[in-house]
């Protein structure tokens, strides 16, 4: 495997600002490390969807709340750990995304792409509303005790569960890699994504890649959902910021570059921990967050403009 | 004899226009909220109560309530809907400083009595000045809570010495919430311990990583560790200061409410937390037995806040105080009679489900200020107890709070 030699110097660059951090204040590594990962899982599956059926799914976050709700109760209900609820709830949410798809996404693939928006913000609606209808507003969170699960190094004690997250999203970005590489199918989706009147006139099945998509979409987003269940409080509002967040770290990364999500989610975690750890400056984390994002777009852009 | 059925039946007609009529009275709550949600429940059981045992003065009572949905245009609409379409005698309800806020033009214009459960924020009473004495304010403000949990630590020192407090480190959540109660309580509290802070990202604002927060107190050692945040704070802070070994000898908690079976996490055992009710009053006061009883024979569900306490107190010194205005109570055109009503309002001692007897004397602004005092509580095998006031105390605290 060569290296890009045009990639050498961010390395280092990385390398570097890690040993910085890690010197200044090592938790602050770990936690911006852990971050990144929770960051990276979800956004994940919205940058698949955008990537192959360009779709902006503004009810992404909402989705992942459906799904931690649906853990919570299918846990609770049966007594079940959430990591063990988490295979029928896979289950809700496939049927869960086909039917989101057929009865609304499906018709407006063609439509304006503001359309395509205010009806995603229609769905992330009702879902909120459902949800409190059904559960009231107040929180819920269930006690784990593997989530407080810790290693000590010398006096430096940490939780050491939030790296789940980093797991889970780089078992996603190789599967979905391996998949969309190495799978008929994915090829299919590859070419669909990048051109759909081409992919249709060579034969593809337009359709079932873009329902196939969406669900599997709604289904990694729905094992996010019970996993973040695990070490986050639940309410409907929950998931909204996360839309946010994704949306745009997705952007950041290059529409439909999955790696690129897993790098962009470094910078951004490391960074929200830094500032986090400088005491009184925890308001600014979402600031620096909006700021590297708006520095990454407008580079890129820049460049572009000048190729 | 058709003669005298007609004489009896227009005797009864308006018999029934002069006595019959009902009292209305008109509750906004944010209903999708649980504060919301129990607090209408519980005013209207109150409201049945009364009915049940011959109502006031020969009348029943009737609720209306509207949803506010924590907005203050969705409040104000509410009152106005409320005066003008339901034509309501009184008004009642509330939680949110900021829809009791922006109420308050409408209040003024209509000159309700109002029997208000919320709005900590002394902005309010700002807004409504001196002069509004139809205004009556059971919630304590945010000065007169901070000054009672001053003088609650200090009461807890005295009495048991093993308990260290002198060092306090708020950890806040970074909204208006969080930083006006880092304001107050460093005013509050500076004085007198040695004070630090900092703030974090709610969960519920998107955010849930407390551990800069955790860190920065860790390495403070305060005695008290008090964090103002919301529910959706409270276990993951827990979970997460376990994780890095950090255990305060105080883990105080000031949410206004606390996730759903938070008491059934081992985590939670132990951890203080600030409240105007519990149900482990039940055990010393017979209005709060009788009220929690019949709260969850008639919902199937614990009251999880002290709003349902408090709103269901609101309807009985209402009804308490129309009670004893008696006649004079309406006038002849069936309007209030607000100066008879304030005036019997003003001489209510009632003793209420939150444990105290309830009065009104003025606060820095308003003249009817009812409950002062928030409580402090801890935590103990799944259930809150009441560790300060002592006249109302349940458990003797436990100290220090530790991991299992």
């Amino acid at each position: 495997m060569r290296l890009n030699r045009k990639v050498i110097p961010w390395i280092v660059i990385g390398v570097a600002a890690a040993a910085a951090i890690a010197a200044w204040k090592p938790t602050a590594l770990i936690y911006g490390v852990q971050r990144a990962g929770l960051y990276a899982a979800i956004a994940i599956p919205m940058a698949l969807v955008l990537g192959i059926v360009h779709i902006v799914n503004l009810s992404h976050g909402e989705t992942l709340m459906v799904a931690a709700y649906a853990t919570y109760t299918i846990a609770q209900a049966l007594g079940l750990d959430p990591w063990l609820a988490l295979v029928p709830v896979m289950a809700v949410m496939a049927i869960l995304g086909y039917l989101i798809f057929q009865l609304t996404i499906k018709h407006t693939l063609k439509a304006p792409e503001l359309n395509q928006l205010i009806l995603t913000f229609g769905i992330a609606i009702t879902l909120t509303q459902l949800v409190t209808l059904l559960y009231t507003t107040q929180t819920r969170k269930m006690h784990l005790s593997y989530v407080s699960a810790s290693l000590s190094i010398g006096e430096t004690s940490f939780g050491v569960y939030d790296f789940v997250f980093v797991a889970m999203a780089i078992a996603m970005a190789v599967a979905l890699n391996v998949f969309l590489t190495k799978t008929r199918f994915g090829k299919a989706a590859v070419a669909v994504g990048q051109n759909p009147r081409g992919a249709a006139i060579v034969g593809i099945d337009v359709q079932k890649v873009y329902v196939v998509i969406f669900t599997l979409s709604v289904i990694l987003t729905g094992i996010m959902g019970s996993l973040f269940m695990t070490r986050q409080s639940i309410f409907p509002s929950v998931g909204g910021p996360y839309t946010m967040k994704c949306f745009s770290l997705v952007a950041m990364a290059g529409i439909g570059n999955i790696s690129g999500i897993l790098y962009g989610s470094l910078v951004l975690g490391l960074a929200e921990a830094v500032i986090n750890g400088i005491k009184g400056m925890s308001g600014w984390s979402n600031i620096v967050f909006f700021l590297l994002i708006i520095g990454v777009i407008g580079v890129r852009a820049f460049k572009e403009r000048k190729i | 004899m058709k003669k005298t059925l007609a004489v009896a039946t227009l005797f009864a007609i308006l018999t029934a226009a002069a006595f019959g009529q009902t009292i209305k009275i008109g509750g906004t709550w944010p209903l999708a909220d649980v504060t919301g949600e129990q607090g209408s429940k519980a005013a209207q059981l109150a409201v049945e109560e009364i009915n049940k045992a011959g109502g006031i003065n020969g009348r029943q009572l009737q609720l209306f309530i509207m949803d506010d949905e924590l907005k203050a245009d969705k409040g104000v609409a509410a009152i106005e809907k409320l005066v003008t379409v339901d034509k309501v005698d009184f008004l009642m309800g509330g939680m949110g400083s900021g829809v009791a806020l922006a109420q308050v033009p409408t209040m003024k214009k209509y000159q309700k009595i109002v029997m208000s459960t919320g709005a900590a924020s002394n902005l309010v009473e700002k807004a409504l000045g001196a002069d509004a004495t139809w205004y009556f304010h059971l919630h304590p403000w945010d000065y007169t809570q901070g000054a009672s949990y001053l003088e609650g630590w200090t009461a807890i020192a005295k009495k048991y010495p093993a308990m260290k407090i002198g060092k306090m480190f708020l950890a806040y959540e970074e909204g208006a919430f969080g930083k006006s109660s880092y304001d107050a309580s460093k005013t509050m509290f500076a004085g007198n311990f040695k004070f630090d802070g900092a703030s974090f990202k709610s969960a519920a604002m998107g955010g849930g990583d407390y551990t800069a927060v955790l860190e920065a107190a860790k390495e403070f050692r305060p005695d008290i560790f008090l964090w103002a945040g919301y529910d959706a704070d409270a276990l993951p802070i827990l979970e997460q200061a376990k994780a890095m070994k950090y255990a305060p000898p105080l883990f105080v908690g000031a949410p206004p409410g606390w996730p759903k079976d938070f008491g059934k996490s081992p985590l939670a055992n132990n951890v203080t937390l600030y409240g105007m009710w519990a149900a482990s009053i039940n055990d010393i006061n017979p209005v709060s037995a009788k009220f929690y009883d019949a709260f969850i024979a008639k919902y199937k569900a614990e009251p999880a806040t002290y709003f349902a306490p408090l709103s269901y107190s609101a309807v009985y010194v209402l009804a308490d105080g129309i009670k004893r205005a008696g006649k004079d109570a309406f006038n002849k055109d069936g309007s209030v009679n607000n100066e008879a009503v304030i005036k019997a309002l003003e001489e209510t001692k009632y003793l209420s489900a939150l444990g105290e007897t309830i009065t009104f004397t003025p606060s820095q602004v308003i003249k009817h200020q009812g409950i002062r005092n928030q409580k402090i509580l801890q935590w103990q095998n799944g259930r809150q107890e009441v560790i300060w006031p002592f006249e109302v105390q349940t458990k003797a605290p436990v100290y220090p709070f530790a991991w299992k």
